[in-house]
């Protein structure tokens, strides 16, 4: 794993496989999630990473200006070609979250690290490139067709 | 007399002051008893309130205070400013109504979030929202 720069003294932005794994630390002020953003695209262009992963478990509040910043942030590493996964939401953000009426269409949520693992490795498989070494292959959960029909083989899609 | 004592003041003039009414309104929604998800439903109010008082008004005032009715405890949240005021309050408490680009979900959250909320405010003249969550 490879630390990049990140916001405060922390190291949030973090490159892993094709993952680029953003630590979201608690208690951001709207300039420090900004300057978060930014710091995301800038490495998913150095690192062509494939998938922003925003890991929320540090975070006991999302109120809707954090909401627009996942929106936001997904809209502009969409367009650099990276999609945007979230994980690690507590059970007290998530209730406050949809209580708020927050909804975040487009984005893969997943419960943690491994699941976003097993999403983005899964996803390149189906595009053809190479698996992680060592690492078998998974059902698709992600795909509305696949779920459907747990037992598809990948091999065949 | 005794709410006199504890209630706390947060000016608000930047978002670094949005961020200490939060967690200040987290810490006395603990205090008198809430649950973690009730505590986190405070904390985004305030924070919903407080961001609304430097994006509009550019300066104001929360006040937390304990409060107890009918043998329940609770927090009160007052939020201030002298600000524009809001022209329509019922249409800045729509789902999906925003003028300052967020995603319209402040106000209308913060009332959902909430056990009370009021709103007054006169155009010229600022705008005071009150707000009280109870222990279940």
């Amino acid at each position: 794993m490879e630390e990049l720069d990140g916001v405060g003294a922390a190291s949030t932005i973090q490159k892993l496989e094709s993952l680029l794994l953003v630590a979201v630390p608690r208690d951001l002020t709207d300039r420090d999630v900004l300057r978060l953003r930014r710091g995301v695209l800038e490495s998913v262009r150095r690192y062509r990473s494939r998938w922003v992963l925003l890991d929320f478990s540090r975070v006991d509040i999302c109120d809707s200006f954090f909401g627009r910043f996942i929106q936001s942030t997904a809209r502009m590493a969409g367009l650099m070609g990276s999609e945007v996964i979230i994980s690690g939401l507590q059970d007290a953000v998530i209730e406050t979250m949809v209580e708020l009426g927050m909804t975040l269409p487009n984005i893969h949520a997943v419960l943690d690290l491994d699941d976003a693992l097993a999403l983005s490795r899964e996803q390149e498989q189906q595009d053809g490139g190479m698996p992680a070494p060592g690492v078998e292959p998974l059902e698709s959960w992600e795909d509305e067709v696949v779920v459907a029909s747990p037992f598809t083989n990948l091999s065949e899609v | 007399m005794g709410q006199k004592s504890t209630e706390t003041k947060v000016a608000i003039g930047s978002d670094t002051d949005v961020i200490v009414a939060c967690q200040k309104g987290r810490l006395l929604a603990s205090r008198v008893g809430l649950s973690i998800n009730e505590q986190a439903a405070v904390a985004i109010a305030v924070l919903e309130v407080a961001r609304n008082i430097v994006k509009y008004a550019g300066r104001g005032q929360v006040v937390l205070s304990p409060v107890c009715r009918d043998g329940r405890d609770g927090i009160l949240v007052v939020a201030r400013d002298e600000g524009p005021g809001i022209p329509d309050i019922e249409q800045a408490l729509q789902d999906g109504y925003s003028t300052g680009g967020g995603l319209g979900l402040g106000l209308s959250g913060a009332k959902r979030l909430m056990d009370e909320f009021e709103i007054m405010s006169c155009e010229g003249e600022g705008t005071t929202v009150t707000m009280r969550k109870w222990a279940r």
